[in-house]
């Protein structure tokens, strides 16, 4: 599950400290055809696309961080031959039957009209897109058991035309199993992108499956235009809010870095993120008396992790009440944008739309830049 | 005899370096705080930073008096379970007291994806993580004291004990691979163990149960010597065995208990003072031993703290990896420059 | 000072009267069995048991391995529960002493190995003192004359600071008989106090037994595989064979030919002019 990945890094980071490595985004200088045409991909570091006359191939580099190996799915129309390359899976497209694994990749379905194709998923309790809802609650979306332990008998029962997965590292027996069972295995490797956009522009993977690249290209550009736009927006700001985030579980806080993707966000909402100079990818394991000391006098608190309410926040540890932020109720939390079962949204909608992420914090940032839009993601606490 | 009087000039050593200690760690951490201003904060004087007072006063000496109160804790009921299995090897946790309070913390956090939601969020505050850790080692003691009073044999408790502990670590495994992730996490850092979460509120509390544990081993003393020679001499000196192994089980529950439902389950430190302390003091009369490795402990525990917080810093150590790695080879090296394991 | 002066006289004057009152049984066993219970059924191991230890005797418990020496003994010293029949310690049933009292009637010298010898000498011997001392273990001054005398009597004052793990096996068994003296009761029990010691610590052990029942009028019980040593030491031995327990003074048992029963004869036989056993050539 999508939360699983998120738990995975922040122990990676922890047990590594800093897993800062500048992944090689290198183009797929191995297709040498006259026809072949590279698919556009600007911000993903982790798949290109390419296509000819004769079929598409999607190459998956980054799976996971720091991933050593890359990924060959090629797609042919149905019926058509397939081609003498090597490849990891052969799929024929457009496809009638999916299968997904995070929730992360639910929106892009939804976007691309194509949530009718899918026909189960792990752990089906937390998903809260209202399509795939309807779907589930009509039986149409089967469940098919708890996190990475894919019940495979259901799945080989089920017969997608390709399971979408994700795996932290290169050891994945689920995966191993399924496609030994003849179902083609995606991986998709947009936890593992670091920039908003660059986890906004997965769209692009899914869409060859379905035939609708263009669909998802106009999507992405509109995203990625809306992005730039208010980016600019903020830029033009005078003020710049010191910001802090995170919380702490028991006596140690979890801060994003600077250069991760919270933190880039914060960067491009113009703000004077208080740990903007931090390397890595995921979460720093600070020590509370640092936090108080740089963040005490801090304009806005957002992102308080699990938190909901200032009750909450004084039930767990007094030392919070000592912020600013939390005497000028200036905390803001995404977990209180929940679905129908109690998901929390921004947990599976945020990587799609970077867009309304990165407006909510202007907003919340800069109230006057952009008066009009109401909050979506974030919330101030109750 | 000399016992006690012998001992007086290393007891005053080791509570001038438990004082030095207790001061290195709290002047010590990742904020940079003037000796100046610790000494006011501490005669609650003037302070230039109003956050530095507050760091002094309501972080730092709560998480010193945690540590030390965990440390003793800790070590006495590692002692009282080695004495009591004659075993090296025992520790506080091997009547599964620590897999008692998991269960409980699992139950707590992990709970609620597989019981639906019965807890409410706000329940797993810290106080409701305690009460949860507390009453899950309270449920597994209920269950160790009841087979004690069936059991004549000590060693068939141990591994009784450790059957107990095998089963509530599965069922908490059963409960993590059901959880959500967010759960899975919540629980893992608490499983971490950590000093630093105490208000001054819940020190209190912790602090009366230590001592109640800590006088209940007191009250055993004397029992504790005649084990040295083994349960059937210790009857033939008049001791009631159940009962004595009743009051020592439930000093143990008592100390273990408190320290897992305060700070998580800390490692090694119950394992490691007593045989730290054994090798330095060279006697195993518990009249001598008890108040040694109170301090051993607290000193420890302290030394580990300092150092987890990696003064100067913004980042912290899990505490649990700090005891391990500073802790092992001290008793390494002195195990093996005595060439001899005195047990 | 007043109070353990008068303590002191008392004492004296309770081994006085122990002395002369010959009449006086510290033990008596009456029709005993023992063995064990399994699942409700009776295991006998050894019955008909009868004798009385007077004051001041050195008794010996001789037979084969797997008699039931030990188990005789770990029933006389309530280590297990007997099966049939009756013990007295000074004339009051086993069964009504409480452990308390009962530690300090009878001390016992185990075969089994004590589990930590990190501790010195004359802190072992003290522990013989826990019945005694309050609730924290402290020591009066009526105690640490116990304690040394306890060390004197058995020649300890050389290594009362040593610890036991330093102590050869020899040693360590005068600690352990030091132990139960300063215990100070008038029974004590050992289970095969001479094993693993060469023969010339296994004759000093007994003799320092023989010595210490003498001087100190206390009634000292103790199995052994030394049959000649006991013969010529004892006050009165239990034979344990088979089928028959035979109590006695060692002079008569050897005229009645008992140790005669205790092993089969193909291997070894009994010499009853030198009280030994000789192998057959």
């Amino acid at each position: 599950m999508f939360q699983y990945k998120y738990f995975s890094i922040c122990l990676i980071l922890m047990l590594a400290f800093t897993g800062c490595k500048e992944k090689k985004s290198s183009s797929s200088k191995g297709v040498r055809n006259s026809d072949v045409e590279l698919v556009d991909i600007e911000y993903a570091k982790g798949f290109t696309i390419s296509k000819n006359s004769q079929y598409t191939s999607i190459d998956v580099l980054g799976p996971w961080p720091n991933s050593e190996e890359s990924f060959k799915y090629v797609l042919i129309p149905k019926g058509a031959n397939a081609p003498q390359i090597d490849y990891d899976a052969l799929i024929e497209v457009p496809i009638d039957k999916i299968v997904v694994t995070s929730t992360t990749h639910i929106p892009a379905l939804e976007a691309l009209n194509e949530i009718d194709k899918l026909v189960g998923f792990p752990d089906t309790k937390y998903v809260s897109s209202e399509a795939a809802r309807k779907r589930i609650d009509n039986g149409e979306i089967i469940e098919l058991g708890m996190n990475e332990s894919i019940n495979t008998e259901i799945l080989i029962d089920m017969k997608p035309d390709v399971v979408v997965g994700f795996s932290i590292n290169s050891q994945n027996k689920t995966y191993d199993a399924i496609q030994r069972s003849g179902i083609s295995v995606a991986y998709n490797g947009d936890w593992a992108e670091e920039t908003p956009l660059g986890k906004a522009e997965w769209i692009k993977f899914f869409a060859p499956f379905f035939g609708k690249e263009k669909l998802a290209d106009s999507i992405f550009n509109s995203i990625e235009k809306e992005y730039q736009r208010v980016k600019d927006i903020a830029k033009k700001s005078k003020s710049r809010p010191t910001v802090f985030s995170g919380a702490m579980f028991k006596d140690v806080w979890y801060m994003p870095t600077g250069e991760s993707w919270a933190g880039q966000f914060l960067k491009d909402a113009n703000a004077n993120y208080l740990w903007k100079e931090t390397k890595g990818t995921g979460s720093l394991a600070l020590n509370f008396e640092s936090v108080l000391e740089k963040a005490k006098n801090a304009d806005i608190w957002l992102g308080s992790s699990q938190f909901t309410s200032y009750a909450e926040l004084d039930d767990s540890n007094p030392h919070y009440s000592l912020f600013d932020a939390y005497k000028n109720k200036n905390i803001y939390t995404f977990s209180l944008t929940k679905g129908a079962t109690g998901g929390i949204l921004y947990y599976e909608l945020a990587p799609n739309r970077p867009d309304v992420v990165l407006k909510d914090i202007i907003h919340i940032l800069h109230p006057e830049l952009l008066p009009n839009h109401k909050l979506f993601f974030f919330k101030p606490l109750e | 005899m000399k016992s006690a009087k012998a001992y007086r000039i290393s007891f005053f050593i080791l509570v001038f370096i438990l004082i030095l200690c207790l001061l290195a760690n709290i002047s010590m951490g990742s904020v940079s705080i003037p000796v100046k201003a610790i000494f006011s904060s501490l005669i609650n004087g003037e302070v230039e930073k109003e956050s530095w007072k507050y760091i002094i006063l309501n972080y730092r000496i709560p998480k010193a008096l945690t540590a030390i109160l965990v440390g003793s804790g800790l070590s006495v009921s590692g002692l009282l379970m080695q004495t009591l299995f004659r075993n090296p090897l025992a520790g506080p946790f091997v009547l599964g007291i620590s897999s008692g309070a998991s269960l409980g913390v699992a139950i707590l956090i992990m709970g609620t994806s597989v019981f639906g939601t019965v807890f409410s969020m706000s329940l797993i505050s810290s106080t409701g993580i305690a009460v949860a850790a507390s009453l899950g080692s309270f449920l597994v003691l209920m269950a160790v004291l009841i087979v004690a009073s069936k059991v004549r044999d000590t060693m068939a408790l141990l591994i009784i004990g450790l059957m107990f502990g095998s089963i509530t670590t599965a069922i908490v495994s059963v409960l993590a691979y059901f959880s959500n992730t967010e759960k899975l996490q919540q629980y893992i850092f608490w499983s971490f163990g950590s000093l630093g979460n105490l208000s001054w509120n819940q020190l209190l509390i912790f602090s009366i149960i230590s001592v109640l544990g800590i006088g209940l081993s007191i009250l055993s003393l004397k029992n504790l010597n005649s084990l040295l020679l083994g349960e059937n001499y210790a009857r033939s000196l008049g001791m009631n065995l159940k009962k004595s192994r009743f009051t020592i089980i439930i000093a143990t529950s008592i100390l273990a208990g408190s320290v897992t439902a305060f700070a998580g389950p800390i490692a090694f430190i119950g394992l490691a003072v007593p045989h730290l302390t054994k090798q330095i003091f060279i006697t195993n009369n518990h009249k001598v031993l008890v108040p040694a490795v109170i301090l051993y402990g607290a000193i420890l525990m302290l030394i580990c703290d300092t150092i987890a917080q990696l003064p100067h810093s913004e980042y912290s150590l899990p505490i649990n990896a700090i005891t391990s790695i500073i802790g092992a080879p001290v008793v390494i090296w002195l195990l093996v420059r005595k060439k001899k394991m005195v047990f | 000072m007043v109070v353990s002066q008068e303590k002191e006289n008392g004492v004296l004057i309770k081994y006085f009267i122990i002395k002369k009152n010959l009449q006086h049984s510290v033990l008596k066993v009456k029709d005993l069995s023992v063995g064990y219970s399994v699942r409700g059924k009776d295991l006998i191991i050894a019955k008909d048991i009868n004798f009385s230890l007077q004051p001041g005797e050195l008794i010996g418990i001789v037979g084969a391995n797997g008699v039931g020496k030990s188990t005789l003994l770990r029933t006389l010293a309530k280590i297990q529960p007997k099966l049939n029949g009756e013990i007295e310690i000074n004339g009051k049933n086993i069964l009504k002493y409480k452990p308390l009292e009962l530690a300090s009637e009878l001390s016992l010298v185990l075969t089994e190995k004590i589990p930590s010898k990190n501790i010195t000498v004359i802190e072992l011997i003290a522990l013989g003192r826990q019945p005694y001392t309050n609730w924290i273990g402290a020591l009066n001054k009526n105690d640490i004359r116990k304690i040394k005398e306890a060390i004197a009597l058995v020649n300890l004052q050389e290594l009362e600071n040593k610890k036991c793990y330093e102590l050869s096996d020899g040693q360590l068994q005068k600690v352990m008989i030091s132990r139960a003296l300063a215990q100070d009761t008038s029974l004590i029990i050992l289970d095969e106090p001479t094993t693993h010691l060469d023969i010339y610590h296994k004759a000093y052990i007994l003799k320092i037994l023989k010595k210490i029942a003498f001087e100190t009028g206390k009634t000292i019980l103790f199995s052994s595989h030394e049959i000649d040593l006991a013969i010529q030491l004892c006050d009165k031995m239990l034979v344990m064979s088979k089928n028959k327990t035979t109590f006695g003074d060692p002079c008569s048992l050897i005229e009645e030919g008992k140790f005669n029963e205790l092993f089969p004869k193909d291997l070894i036989e009994f010499d009853t002019k030198t009280g030994s056993f000789r192998v057959n050539q």
